[in-house]
């Protein structure tokens, strides 16, 4: 028995050396970007296998990139409001601009403030969307949607689930008390401790993408805070009742960028994925990707999706939300703990 | 008394058994989302995961850190078994203690203790980093079923074929190996299946070639869908089907 | 012929746990991790609210946990040793564990499809008229609870059964042949014959209960944080090793005095 056992080991090994010999691409990023529809051209293209790791939150992503070694990784995705942190710690290198015009971008997704500093670009955006308030419009009353007061109301307790993560969900507390995300710092963190336990109170679960997508599609929540496009758009077939919308108080803004990382052995290769995402192809294929749907940072990639895409993503009415929305806080390093720490009281209570 | 025996049998089956129902029936779901109502049937979703390339890769990967992580801790187990039932020294209880610690300890902490280590001298997060991880919870466990498969009888005849001149080696290829097999058996086949089955470590020390549980929980992350009912059901058919051709072959004769 | 199994244990069990400990110590400054000598984590930890809170979340559900896990798996296991035919012991046995098969995650995931207002059992309960409407159990502790009791049970009935076995039938027969009743057979001879597989399995239940990820993180709805994912949530969002470590040391911590309370009873090399 362990002869035979020994043998198939070694024949599935033998397999797997086989289709390891391709260069590699090692990429940290979110899940949207491990869809193979859109690895797939790339690597045929280019004769390279993509690996992707999936990272949760800048810190993490962060952490992981210090205690790796120079070469490890070649690209990653990082908000593009946390690029200035990732280049503080120098971990990301310059990016070549030639060939990568943002002249066909949705000018407010460009985020040059962010993504270039002093006078250095270091990432390049590439997809985004909102995080609002997403809700079954067959079980709560649109109306009541234009504004976050419905979430403190009462109405809709134990209907709510909140998205479990703390920088967006603070940011629409904040805009609920009037607090602009810009403006979001330790003392008027501070202030927000109490609407956010009310609002930790009132709702029934504090939920991944996934938890928040099943409880919403099954009917155990109607509102989810922090949801958006990025979280209804893959279950329209499903169930065309959930809906999303900017109340009035506003929405938070997240947009996505992607950077060479500092150390690579692979600059062209990584330099030419980046080229392939934010071409009108690759933004097509990104912003309907199988994990969450968003909008390309790229007007182009218009062009090459259908009308029912962009119908679902709303392309038409992204002036105004643009118009309407706040960028993520951009908390220091002692407001980002406060933060957390917020969020964990709010988790536990 | 024997109205209510059966009865209790059969509402504990039920509780036991139906996750396992459910989850296999939506595998066949004809819709996006794997609850109530069922729509229809379909295979689409086994066709789907079944190309699914990092998926199959990952059952690669798990199958292969399985055999090897056990076939570690197999060995190791059985030289630190023979070698402790041979002679009674001092330092036999503590040796014994310390091989068998890991077994009261969270595989969090073994994960996060063996992170910090690997980070520390370097070492990358990868299969063979899990693999050693597997190693150190698998080893406990073979110790122990092969240490306590060793009793007064097996002792002598081990002792009467040293006395009879045969070398080490010999006596364990030739007298223990033999005499244990239910018990090597067992124990191996326990390993695979914790190995195969565990997530924490896996999860923590792999980078990009993952093991299964560590994808099927990327997949969960990901999105909703009647797929991860699919990987599930496959996963459970192939084990089941296993564990009765062992039950049927290997095991049958040690259990009358 | 020791040294080998001995060293390993050392290099990845001993020295990484004691790497760990090292850490534990250590502090954040900022985002960057500076070492250092001081119990400052575990000062927090036994003085920030939500902290405190997780070790007793754990420590509640952990116990809650292992005795109805016990309380159900034993009649289970003795009716399977005694009430079933030999013939079929091993199917009903076989039958009873069935689900140790399916991927450990996949049965959290399979129980919160179960468990939901949609799910399975709403659908029944309000279905069959025994509820007016749906009670939510998805996305609390009593949900962690069951995905918990679940894979316990299984557990237990096995070990519990392996100690059942190996009793000789002559205890109970004796005991009836000197006018004792069937209850007190159970009760005063077989229940205490079999304490140290109950009680093997009731450690087992705990440290793998108390040191588990995934059930609450997919039951529990985030509306609570047991301890292990509290230390998840130092690694993952914030990086915060030395944290994560004190909470592991904690943890490892109340295991051992758990070990140590029921230590007589129990047998780790005869499982």
């Amino acid at each position: 028995m362990l002869i035979k056992q020994t043998c198939s080991v070694l024949a599935v090994m033998a397999g797997l050396a086989s289709t390891a010999q391709a260069e590699d691409l090692n990429a940290l990023i979110w899940c949207d970007h491990a869809d193979p529809e859109l690895l797939q051209p790339f690597e045929e293209a280019h004769d390279v296998r993509v690996n992707v790791k999936e990272y949760e939150g800048t810190a993490a992503g962060l952490t992981l990139l210090e205690q790796s070694r120079p070469g490890d990784w070649d690209v990653m995705v990082i908000d593009a409001v946390d690029v200035g942190r990732a280049v503080e710690r120098g971990l990301l290198a310059p990016l070549p601009t030639e060939g990568l015009s943002t002249d066909s971008y949705f000018p407010e997704a460009v985020l040059a403030d962010h993504t270039t500093i002093d006078g250095t670009t270091y990432a390049v955006t590439e997809k985004f969307g909102y995080n609002t308030i997403a809700y079954n419009k067959a079980a709560v009353d649109p109306a009541d949607m234009e504004s976050l007061d419905a979430l403190w109301s009462g109405k809709y307790d134990g209907r709510i689930a909140i998205y479990d993560y703390y920088l967006p969900v603070l940011g629409l507390v904040g805009l609920e008390a009037g607090v602009a995300t810009a403006d979001l710092d330790a003392a008027a963190l501070e202030t927000l401790r109490e609407p956010l336990m009310k609002l930790g109170a009132a709702s029934k679960q504090v939920s991944d993408v996934v938890s928040s997508q099943t409880a919403l599609a099954t009917g155990e929540v109607d509102v989810l805070i922090g949801g958006g496009e990025w979280l209804t758009a893959v279950l329209n077939a499903e169930n065309p009742d959930l809906d999303w919308t900017i109340p009035e108080e506003g929405g938070l803004l997240w947009a996505q960028s992607l950077a060479i990382v500092e150390g690579t052995e692979k600059p062209e290769l990584a330099l030419e994925f980046i080229k392939y995402v934010t071409s009108p192809e690759g933004q097509a294929r990104l912003a309907t990707s199988s994990c969450y749907w968003g909008m390309p940072a790229n007007q182009a990639a218009g062009d090459v999706m259908s009308d029912e895409q962009k119908a679902i993503l709303r392309w038409d009415d992204q002036a105004d939300y643009l118009a309407r929305a706040q960028l993520y806080p951009v908390p220091d390093a002692e407001t980002d703990t406060a933060m957390q720490d917020l969020w964990t009281d709010m988790l536990q209570n | 008394m024997r109205i209510l025996s059966w009865a209790y049998l059969l509402a504990l089956f039920a509780f036991i058994l139906l996750p396992v129902v459910t989850l296999v029936i939506f595998s066949f779901q004809d819709g996006r989302l794997p609850v109530p109502p069922f729509k229809g049937a379909t295979l689409d979703w086994y066709r789907e995961i079944l190309t699914d390339r990092a998926l199959m890769e990952a059952l690669g990967n798990s199958l292969i850190v399985a055999l090897l992580s056990s076939l570690v801790a197999l060995v190791l187990g059985f030289l630190a078994a023979s070698g402790l039932a041979r002679v009674l020294l001092p330092g036999t209880v503590v040796m014994r203690g310390l091989l068998i610690a890991p077994m009261t300890v969270s595989y969090l902490i073994i994960a996060l203790g063996l992170l910090q280590m690997f980070n520390k001298v370097g070492i990358r997060p990868s299969l063979l980093a899990t693999g050693i991880g597997h190693v150190v919870i698998n080893l406990p466990l073979c110790f122990a079923i092969l240490y306590a498969a060793i009793g007064e009888h097996q002792k002598s005849a081990l002792k009467a074929a040293r006395d009879l001149g045969a070398k080490e080696w010999q006596v364990l290829w030739f007298v223990a190996a033999p005499m244990l097999t239910p018990g090597l058996a067992a124990a191996f086949f326990l390993a695979f299946t914790f190995s195969w089955d565990e997530f924490i470590i896996a999860f923590l020390l792999t980078r990009f070639d993952v093991t299964l549980p560590v994808e099927i929980w990327s997949m969960l992350r990901s999105g909703l869908s009647p797929a991860t009912n699919a990987v599930g059901s496959l996963v459970f058919l192939v084990s089941v089907i296993v564990v009765v051709a062992l039950e049927l072959t290997l095991f049958r004769k040690g259990s009358k | 012929m020791v040294a080998p199994a001995l060293l390993w244990t050392l290099a990845f069990f001993v020295v990484p746990f004691a790497a760990m400990v090292m850490m534990s110590l250590a502090h954040m400054e900022g985002r960057d991790i500076v070492q250092g000598h001081d119990l400052g984590n575990y000062l927090k930890i036994f003085t920030d609210p939500s902290l405190r809170r997780g070790i007793f979340v754990s420590l509640e559900i952990t116990v809650v946990v292992t005795l109805i896990s016990v309380l159900l798996a034993w009649p289970l296991a003795w009716i399977i040793a005694t009430r079933v035919p030999p013939r079929w012991r091993r199917i009903a046995l076989l039958l009873a564990v069935l689900p140790f098969w399916t991927s450990y995650v996949v049965r959290s995931y399979s129980w919160a499809l179960v468990l939901g207002e949609k799910g399975v059992v709403m659908n029944a309960l309000v279905g069959l008229g025994l509820l007016a409407e749906p009670v939510q159990i998805m996305a609390t502790r009593a949900a962690t609870i069951i995905g918990f009791v679940h894979f316990f049970v299984m557990l237990l009935t096995l070990t519990i059964y392996s100690n059942l076995v190996q009793l000789s039938p002559n205890y109970a027969r004796a005991a009836e042949d000197l006018g004792a009743s069937r209850w007190q057979v159970i009760r005063l001879v077989i229940l205490p014959l079999t304490l140290p597989g109950v009680m093997t399995g009731a450690f087992l239940t705990f440290v793998l209960c108390i040191g588990d990820y995934i059930t609450p993180q997919i039951l529990g709805g985030n509306n609570e944080l047991s301890l292990p994912q509290l230390i998840m949530l130092q690694l993952g969002r914030r990086g915060d090793f030395p944290m994560a470590s004190a909470l592991s040391v904690v943890l490892m911590v109340i295991v051992t005095l758990a070990y140590a309370g029921c230590a007589r009873w129990l047998k780790m090399e005869r499982l």
